[in-house]
């Protein structure tokens, strides 16, 4: 997602003002002239400079076009253009979706489940078939519950499907 | 010498040899797979290196790094596609060499420098890291402060994108590094109301986002890449001898810019195979060979690029600065395991030490054999679907950010640093910058609170002592460097030179 550098500047000098508001609002220490609040301040002013160089296109000439990539037979097909994906947008939200999905439901619905979810609807977002997605969220949560709950001791939640290890 | 003997058997002990051994393994088969680079294959591994002794969790990062480093190189001559950005640089150049018939060549080429490389870093280690450190053991605050802040500011400098956005990204870091309750005062800083917060934002959820998941996101959106056809290679290691003989100066080249690559903070493997490969063709006598499978090129950088991940280890065990996005992950474990960096390490731990220069040589001897192996086995691993290894890296997510806390929090954040990690990448803002201002945060703050503190908040002794003013001269000089640009091509003339 590709997003202007006058709206990217402009929301990282908001940022930068809102951390520096943030911090000047926190205590001093007693008797120091110096405390909690003289970094978020520094780093506030920072952002706000950066953002506003940013939203005026100071230092962009250094960036570089992105890579053209040669195909086979040599001809180039610039970056972006080769045949798209359906539904890309919607997909790319899947990953951080699903790890959302695990931290809300894990202690409800146990590990196995939880992860089996997660793999397969991964599995099927980049293009594998049912079967393949099925084969996966059979075999791969179990082999990972054993890894990281039986030999790391990491307490993997039960719940629905508790595991015989 | 006794202490050489400890470190021997420190590194011999059954444990660490075996977690040698699968670690090779496994950076051998992530490094190869396109789209998981060896960053993200050392923040997967952090989880893991929590139950190891401290000798076997640094030796997993060591031997996984170097190793995914090399197999990056695997797809990239057999299929064009790096499997890590480090060998990004000459894939063409390699699989030009594949197209032309030699793949066997130009697979000996990237193992046998490889190593070689990983060699001569670790020496550069050897050297480098007891003198800086005796010299470094005079440094007050006020060094410290502008070492660290020099660390940043070349992070955003290498960076190959605009440095004013790099700074932004590293600012922004930072930020993020204020978050919680560890600072000078131990207030509750932007923490707003969450319990889960106070504690800060913990750097492996944040770098397992970043590169991880943010990798998973971009997968979602570009198609499968090709097939790789089966076929049978000759001796991979025929041949190399001789290139040796033919082109050490352009191997001494590429082994001196890792290594000054390497230490310079931030800047990784992926850096220092760019410039070798451009210093390469620069210097060459035959640049017209450059790009149609000649071997020059290929043997720089393949040596620059694995030089350059045993110097990164310079700055991080002397400062606690890392020399890259791996060995960011590595400073986390060296603390963890009681191993604070820093120039006393060398006097106090000085077993640990050795213990850590063997590895690293053990490392990159056992390289070759297993780089052969993996290399003969690349037909059958590469042939492995995207849709059957990114679910499980999703999975490994997860559970490997929830293990190093035990807290469902940081799968939420592992989320959160996944949707900043893609969107800075899409728009232009180097992620390795603000990773670096995650890590060092707490770092620069705590140095710059001290000197402030010391200096009853005047800005002058932070000039006054020799080192630290030519520090500074040098950090204040890279932050107005990009304004000093942007308003000489905006002068009438400037832009006509510009054009």
């Amino acid at each position: 997602m590709q997003i202007s550098n006058r709206l990217t500047g402009i929301g990282l000098a908001v940022l930068g003002a809102a951390a520096a508001y943030g911090g000047s609002l926190l205590p001093p220490v007693p008797g120091q002239q110096v405390g909690p609040n003289v970094f978020p301040m520094v780093i506030g002013i920072g952002l706000v400079l950066c953002g506003i160089a940013i939203a005026i296109g100071v230092g962009s000439s250094f960036e570089e076009p992105e890579q053209v990539v040669a195909a086979e037979d040599g001809s180039h097909v610039p970056a972006g253009q080769e045949a798209p994906v359906p539904h890309a947008a919607l997909k790319t939200v899947v990953p951080p979706l699903l790890l959302l999905f695990y931290a809300f439901t894990v202690d409800h619905l146990g590990f196995i489940p939880t992860a089996a979810v997660m793999v397969a609807a991964t599995c099927f977002a980049l293009g594998g078939t049912w079967r393949s997605a099925l084969i996966l969220a059979l075999c791969a949560p179990p082999a990972v519950h054993l890894v990281f709950a039986k030999l790391l001791r990491v307490p993997l939640p039960p719940g629905l499907l508790p595991m015989p290890w | 010498m006794s202490t050489f003997i400890e470190a021997w058997q420190m590194v011999l002990a059954p444990d660490v040899l075996i977690a040698i051994l699968l670690s090779a393994i496994y950076g051998l088969v992530v490094g190869s797979l396109p789209g998981l680079s060896a960053t993200m294959a050392t923040a997967l591994l952090v989880p893991v290196t929590f139950y190891l002794s401290p000798i076997a969790a640094i030796a997993t990062i060591i031997t996984a790094s170097a190793m995914a480093i090399f197999s990056g190189d695997i797809p990239g001559c057999l299929l064009r596609i790096p499997g890590t950005p480090a060998s990004a640089a000459y894939t063409d150049e390699a699989y030009a060499m594949t197209r032309k018939g030699q793949p066997e060549l130009a697979l000996g080429i990237c193992l046998w420098f490889s190593a070689l490389g990983g060699v001569f870093g670790t020496l550069s280690l050897i050297i480098m890291a007891p003198l800086l450190a005796e010299f470094a053991l005079s440094f007050s605050t006020f060094e410290y402060f502008w070492l660290a802040f020099l660390g940043l500011m070349c992070a955003t400098v290498v960076a190959r994108s605009s440095p004013v956005k790099a700074i932004a990204a590293m600012l922004l870091g930072l930020l993020i590094a204020c978050v919680g309750i560890e600072n000078p005062a131990g207030t509750p800083r932007f923490t707003f109301g969450s319990t889960d917060l106070l504690g800060g934002i913990e750097v492996i959820p944040a770098l397992v986002g970043c590169f991880a998941v943010a990798e998973v996101m971009r997968a979602m959106s570009v198609p499968e890449p090709p097939q790789l056809e089966r076929r049978k290679f000759g001796s991979i290691l025929a041949g190399q001898w001789k290139l040796t003989k033919e082109y050490p100066k352009q191997q001494a080249r590429g082994n001196i810019v890792g290594i000054i690559i390497g230490v310079l903070p931030g800047a990784g493997a992926d850096m220092a195979a760019w410039v070798s490969y451009a210093m390469a063709k620069r210097f060459s006598k035959t640049p017209e060979k450059f790009g149609t499978g000649h071997p020059e090129g290929l043997i720089e950088a393949g040596a620059s690029n694995n030089a350059s991940l045993a110097s990164g280890w310079v700055p991080s065990l002397l400062f606690g600065i890392p020399g890259d996005t791996i060995t960011a992950i590595a400073i986390g474990v060296l603390y963890m395991k009681g191993l604070n960096p820093g120039p006393t390490l060398f006097t106090e731990k000085a077993s640990s030490m050795y213990a850590l220069y063997i590895i690293f040589m053990l490392g990159n001897i056992i390289m070759i054999p297993l780089g052969i192996i993996m290399i003969r086995l690349a037909t059958f691993i590469l042939r492995a679907k995207r849709y059957m290894i990114m679910p499980v890296i999703v999975l490994l997510c997860a559970v490997g950010s929830f293990a190093t806390g035990n807290n469902l929090f940081l799968v939420i954040t592992v989320a959160a640093f996944g949707v900043v990690g893609y969107l800075m990448e899409k728009n232009g803002f180097p992620v390795a910058a603000l990773v670096l201002g995650i890590v060092m945060g707490s770092m620069v703050e705590q140095h710059f609170i001290t000197s402030l503190i010391k200096s009853d908040g005047s800005l002058l002794p932070f000039f006054a002592r020799p080192v630290s003013a030519v520090l500074a001269a040098i950090t204040i000089g890279l932050m107005v460097w990009p304004l000093a640009v942007w308003l000489y091509k905006k002068r009438p003339q400037g832009r006509a030179a510009a054009i």
